[in-house]
């Protein structure tokens, strides 16, 4: 598959995976990723998960909604998915497309992000 | 009895007629029938002639009229055009967003909203928390006189689309008259924290972000002393 030559790479740090989408984001590229993250997180058992949206410009109502399915998916496996960095233009593209995204923790950066889960991990 | 009228130099005279009548079509006003013979053609004569004095008198009016309409249509536009400069001085104007305390900004609402306000609002809204990296909002629409379903809409996207960045954003300074509005236009702001005015909007933000601690206010700053 020459999808899997262009994997977004998962990183993982003590508890948590980082994953920053740096391409753009086609439908079987979000499917693939969700597969990975979900993969990733049985293997390692991560607690927490930050994806990096920071440098998508462009958002459909597709790749929003794999996005919110992911956060729901991972937090049934016990791991909080915190999205960090979106732009504006994006929020108000998912917001007019009716995505609200209820139940997914979002952060203004990835400093942010990481102390939201801390919080988390520390109250749980 | 004379049955048969008598016209004299009958031909010349209807070519004359006919000469006039041609060149008042061709715009020439000023063209009268002469004629020195008074018979019966006489009264059609000058009945022509009067006709074409009516005429020359509406044209003028006609003519003054539109020069006027001209004018005022000209001043319209002078008039549009102002207006149209000032909404845009307005729209630039009237959404501030300013950052008030670490981590705190604020954005006052003054005046009527539409749809194109609050988009613009919303946008400058969100580009500034971007770039200020901070994560409360508040949003006082104290200033605001009335409500409707679009707006409410508005201020419901703006503040979900905040949330969407990692923001929280407080509405504070609803009106009665704006809370009877939206109850009654069954609108659910549920989702939305409220608060009744800019100052507890204020400290509930400085308590939510550990700033304000058993009612101290804790400062990482200089501190400008006032003992």
């Amino acid at each position: 598959m020459d999808f899997n030559e262009k994997r977004i790479p998962i990183i993982k740090i003590r508890d948590y995976l980082i994953v920053s989408i740096q391409v753009d984001m086609h439908d079987r590229l979000a499917l693939q990723l969700q597969m990975q993250i979900l993969e990733e997180i049985s293997r390692t058992g991560a607690k927490g998960v930050l994806i990096d949206i920071s440098t998508l410009e462009m958002v459909d109502s597709f790749i929003g909604r794999v996005l919110s399915g992911m956060a729901s998916m991972a937090s049934i496996m016990d791991a909080a998915v915190v999205i960090v960095g979106m732009q504006p233009a994006v929020a108000i593209t998912l917001v007019e497309l009716g995505l609200e995204m209820p139940g997914v923790d979002t952060a203004l950066n990835m400093e942010l992000g990481m102390e939201m889960l801390e919080k988390r991990l520390i109250k749980a | 009895m004379e049955a048969n009228t008598e016209i004299k130099n009958a031909k010349a005279r209807i070519e004359h007629i006919e000469d006039v009548l041609s060149s008042v079509a061709a715009g020439e006003l000023d063209i009268r029938i002469e004629s020195d013979i008074e018979d019966d053609l006489t009264g059609i004569e000058q009945a022509i002639n009067l006709l074409i004095d009516d005429l020359t008198h509406e044209l003028k009016k006609s003519i003054k009229l539109k020069e006027d309409m001209e004018e005022k249509l000209h001043k319209i536009q002078e008039q549009q055009k102002t207006i149209l400069q000032q909404q845009e001085d307005l729209m630039e104007l009237s959404s501030p967003v300013s950052k008030v305390w670490d981590n705190l900004l604020i954005l006052p609402v003054i005046g009527t909203l539409d749809s194109q306000r609050t988009q613009i609002m919303m946008e400058n809204l969100l580009q500034k928390i971007v770039s200020t990296g901070c994560t409360t909002a508040i949003i006082d629409i104290t200033g605001v006189p009335t409500v409707d379903t679009q707006v409410a809409n508005h201020l419901l996207k703006t503040v979900t689309a905040a949330r969407l960045l990692g923001a929280e954003c407080i509405v504070s300074g609803i009106s009665p008259a704006i809370a009877q509005t939206i109850v009654h236009l069954g609108i659910n702001l549920s989702n939305i924290l409220t608060k009744a005015t800019m100052q507890s909007a204020m400290i509930y933000a400085m308590k939510k972000n550990e700033q304000l601690v058993d009612g101290k206010l804790k400062t990482n700053y200089s501190e400008q002393d006032e003992n």
